[in-house]
């Protein structure tokens, strides 16, 4: 569960900076899958990034599973983020260096897992249709695939929220659609709590409830 | 906590693995390459400045002082029953060979029989050393020097061999006003000595031993200057220069003939260094200065190489923070691959050095005015090279890294 109080964000100085967030409130439960839409510049990545614990706000309150994330330190954020959090980017953002099953794992290694690890990789790759795929290296397959591979690789630590920043902006139509489709299911099997930044309005149909933000204040909040 | 520590470790050590195995080969050949030449380099200067330093120390033992020299007693000017002393000298253990000089100064001039005014009266006043031949030829290597003529014989009398710098002509680095103006081999020369005996030699031989006081001296036999400087002087040295064998300890030799109780004092060549130790001494702070600033030279290339390399991984580095990799293992991880291309480096360096470099010198030395120079590596500078490029490196790569670490994931993965 998410539950968000009063959170600002301002850019630069508090009085000539630019104020992306000014005071959301909201609450996300277990098991939803929420888009949060908005125009370019409305603060929808940027709530995202302070849910995900990869940027501090200015004030506020960000509860995560019960826990007041704002009052953790940097080591114990990240900590929390390998734990309890996914995250799938923009863009692929997979280690250049590595293949795909070694992306996906990794999380896992982090947490201390080991070879019993790679087989739950496996099945996840298996899983997101990535079966034939886990020794290549991420150059080697399409954007779509690698987007897969970033879902993969966020859910390999049985995160409790998965986060996703404008997932499919990156892929031809059929690729954002496999992705979508495939959070709908990781959703509705998995019982997966999902927030998901999008500014594509056909995205509605995923999704259980959309949340709209305007100039960094949430203006519309209901179901799908 | 050992688990988690171990963990990270185990952690940052595949990543490093990975990066290296799979990251960019060029810029990798890159780094490397600059790690083995900077590790070539800060050996290379230091050894050509020990190499001069050693040159010059090799031409006072080869041709003026051998190793450890045996003079008179401060009150007396000769060492008396030179050739007992001589024999006992040479059957010490460490000592290769021992010679005795009886050295006198002489006003040696040429062309005194010419009526040309302006040839007339060329001379000046030089030392003049008797010794015998062979036993010099195994101390010093003045028989070795020669560029015209030959070497004396034990038994010459009315010989004499000259320094260029006493001869002059073409090989000599002096004014001809300062020398005799040209003396060639066959020509013949007069000595007043300073007990004012006058003998006229032939010039046997003329040398040059690449050192100039030491080609500001004469040689004849010993038994010829024992009679030039008159009656009793056959078992009487002004010194005597001894040889140590290679890798004997001079110290060791100085002590031990201490220890002998022979009249008169015993002392090692680096007494008699003088001014060029002073040189050696100025030598060795250069080399040092230059090692230092070639370190920090080295240092700063290395850091900006490493540097751009990982500031091409902040997006990297950025996406490892946000999926939860900690902090620890991300300095570990550039940490590894740093001295991995710190200790590449250095092997690669040496091989350069110790394959290529020092045998295209052992084989080309440098022809300097004091002689053949070749590199003389220092173990220790070896020691600081390999510290210094391994620091150079661990801060080159970690700094970036933790000044990326700082900032926001965010910043990071978007390359701001």
């Amino acid at each position: 569960m998410i539950i968000v109080r009063d959170l600002h964000k301002t850019y630069g100085n508090e009085r000539t900076g630019t104020h992306a967030l000014k005071g959301i409130n909201l609450k996300v439960e277990t098991g939803e899958f929420v888009a949060i839409m908005g125009r370019s510049g409305s603060g929808k990545s940027t709530l995202l990034h302070l849910l995900g614990l990869l940027d501090n706000p200015t004030r506020g309150e960000i509860y995560l599973d019960g826990k007041n994330a704002i009052t953790l330190s940097d080591e114990q954020k990240t900590s929390f983020r390998l734990g309890k959090l996914g995250y799938v980017f923009q863009e692929y953002s997979l280690i250049t260096e590595m293949t795909i099953l070694e992306n996906v794992w990794l999380p896992a290694l982090c947490l201390g897992h080991g070879n019993n690890y790679r087989k739950r990789a496996t099945d996840i790759l298996d899983t997101v249709g990535l079966g034939h795929r886990l020794d290549h290296y991420p150059n080697e397959v399409s954007g779509g695939e690698q987007q897969r591979a970033a879902i993969a690789r966020a859910l390999i630590n049985k995160p409790s929220i998965l986060f996703a920043d404008e997932p499919t902006a990156s892929l031809d139509i059929n690729s954002a659609k496999i992705v979508l489709e495939l959070f709908k299911k990781l959703n509705q099997e998995l019982q997966q709590t999902i927030v998901m930044v999008t500014h594509e309005p056909e995205d509605e149909k995923y999704v259980d409830r959309v949340i709209w933000i305007k100039d960094g204040l949430v203006a519309e909040d209901g179901l799908a | 906590m050992i688990r988690g520590l171990f963990g990270n470790f185990k952690l940052a050590i595949f990543l490093a693995f990975k990066s290296i195995w799979k990251g960019n080969r060029w810029a990798s050949l890159l780094i490397i390459s600059v790690m083995a030449l900077s590790f070539a380099q800060l050996i290379l200067t230091p050894s050509i400045l020990s190499g001069v330093t050693q040159a010059l120390n090799s031409q006072q033992i080869n041709t003026l002082y051998g190793n450890v020299l045996v003079d008179p007693k401060n009150d007396a000017y000769y060492l008396e029953n030179a050739t007992v002393i001589q024999t006992l000298v040479e059957q010490q253990p460490g000592v290769a060979a021992a010679s005795r000089h009886l050295t006198n100064g002489a006003f040696i001039e040429s062309n005194w029989k010419t009526t040309n005014v302006t040839m007339k009266g060329t001379g000046g006043n030089y030392r003049v050393i008797g010794i015998d031949p062979e036993k010099e030829s195994r101390v010093t290597t003045i028989s070795q020097t020669l560029i015209s003529g030959s070497y004396l014989n034990r038994d010459d009398r009315d010989q004499i061999i000259l320094g260029v710098e006493i001869a002059g002509g073409p090989g000599a680095s002096g004014a001809s006003f300062l020398n005799l103006g040209g003396v060639k081999v066959g020509d013949n020369v007069r000595l007043t000595y300073a007990n004012g005996t006058q003998r006229e030699y032939n010039v046997k031989g003329i040398f040059k031993a690449r050192d100039g006081e030491a080609d500001r001296q004469a040689f004849v036999s010993y038994t010829e200057m024992a009679e030039a400087m008159g009656t009793g002087f056959t078992e009487r040295a002004s010194q005597i220069l001894i040889k140590t064998g290679p890798s004997v300890n001079e110290t060791a030799v100085v002590d031990n003939l201490k220890s002998l109780g022979i009249n008169g004092e015993v002392r090692s060549w680096k007494v008699y260094g003088g001014g060029m130790g002073e040189v050696v001494a100025s030598f060795d702070v250069i080399a040092s200065l230059i090692s230092g600033i070639g370190l920090v030279v080295a240092a700063i290339v290395m850091f900006i190489v490493i540097y751009i390399s990982v500031i091409n991984k902040k997006r990297q580095i950025g996406v490892l923070r946000a999926i939860g990799v900690n902090r620890f293992a991300i300095y570990v991880s550039y940490l590894c691959q740093a001295l991995f291309y710190a200790v590449v480096g250095i092997i690669l360096g040496g091989v350069l050095f110790g394959y290529v470099i020092q045998p295209y010198f052992a084989a080309h030395p440098l022809d300097l005015s004091i002689g053949k120079v070749s590199l003389a590596t220092d173990p220790a500078t070896i020691q600081i090279s390999i510290i210094g490029i391994m620091v150079a490196a661990i801060f080159a790569g970690i700094i970036p890294v933790i000044n990326i670490t700082r900032h926001s994931i965010i910043k990071a993965i978007w390359g701001t």
